[in-house]
């Protein structure tokens, strides 16, 4: 018979390897955009372990920060708004994740606008020469076609 | 063209030498609102219990100088502390935006 070893859920104390991990793995899109973004722990004065992603330079604030108490994941914003709370903290790293998903699809949709209008500028540049063309073609095909 | 590129320079220098002084004054704040709390006799759960937090992890946050306390609810925390709004609110002006707070209220003594 083999025994199946779990990992062993902490309740209490600093973050072991595999949380940090998780979290950091979620966040990473965040940490790596740079401009002095980043990430840093510390306790509660219960000794609870707390994370805390910073936001951009010069403030450096809080942005999001997860904790673990007795077990459990809070997902808290800078503000102390509760987000989400949940004995997995892989569920609580995928709303972390969620959470600041908002800043790469404002991303997105300024990409997705600079398309558009670039477009739309091409558009209106090329759209008067076809005109012209077909214009021009319109009065020098019946005498193409008398000479045929 | 250059001048622009260099004034982006100067610009995100000045950045990188405001950020430890605002995250330093935030931490002042932090260690002041402690001692406030700790002078009221109750822990970060008492006061998270009196705000009406589920948790108590915000205060934590904001003690560690991660956080601020939220202008909503700043005469809240006041009253929990035992402390005058106004004044409460004056003080900490000083730590979260020490400019505006000069320009109000003049130097700091």
């Amino acid at each position: 018979m083999s025994v199946i070893a779990f990992e062993r859920q902490q309740s209490a104390g600093l973050w072991s390897e595999t949380e940090l991990d998780t979290i950091v793995a979620a966040l990473s899109a965040a940490i790596v955009s740079g401009n002095g973004r980043g990430w840093e722990t510390a306790m509660t004065e219960k000794g609870d372990a707390q994370f805390y992603l910073l936001g951009p330079f010069p403030d450096q604030a809080c942005e999001l920060c997860v904790s673990r108490i007795g077990g459990r994941y809070i997902l808290e914003d800078g503000s102390g708004r509760l987000l989400f709370e949940h004995q997995s903290l892989a569920l609580v790293a995928l709303h972390a994740k969620a959470a600041i998903r908002p800043a790469w699809s404002g991303l997105v949709a300024r990409v997705a606008l600079l398309w558009c209008t670039i477009r739309h500028m091409i558009h209106d540049r090329l759209e008067p020469l076809l005109t012209e063309s077909e214009e021009m073609l319109v009065h020098l095909a019946p005498q193409l076609a008398a000479f045929a | 063209m250059k001048r622009g590129k260099h004034q982006e320079v100067l610009a995100e220098k000045l950045q990188r030498k405001a950020a430890p002084e605002a995250r330093q004054l935030r931490k002042q704040a932090g260690d002041w609102l402690k001692q406030r709390r700790a002078d009221a006799g109750l822990s970060q759960a008492d006061l998270a219990a009196r705000l009406g937090l589920k948790y108590y992890t915000f205060i934590s946050q904001v003690e560690n100088g991660f956080s601020r306390v939220p202008t909503e609810t700043m005469a809240a925390w006041a009253t929990e502390l035992g402390l005058e709004p106004a004044a409460f609110a004056k003080h900490l002006l000083l730590y979260y935006e020490p400019e505006l707070h000069r320009l109000l209220f003049g130097a700091k003594k």
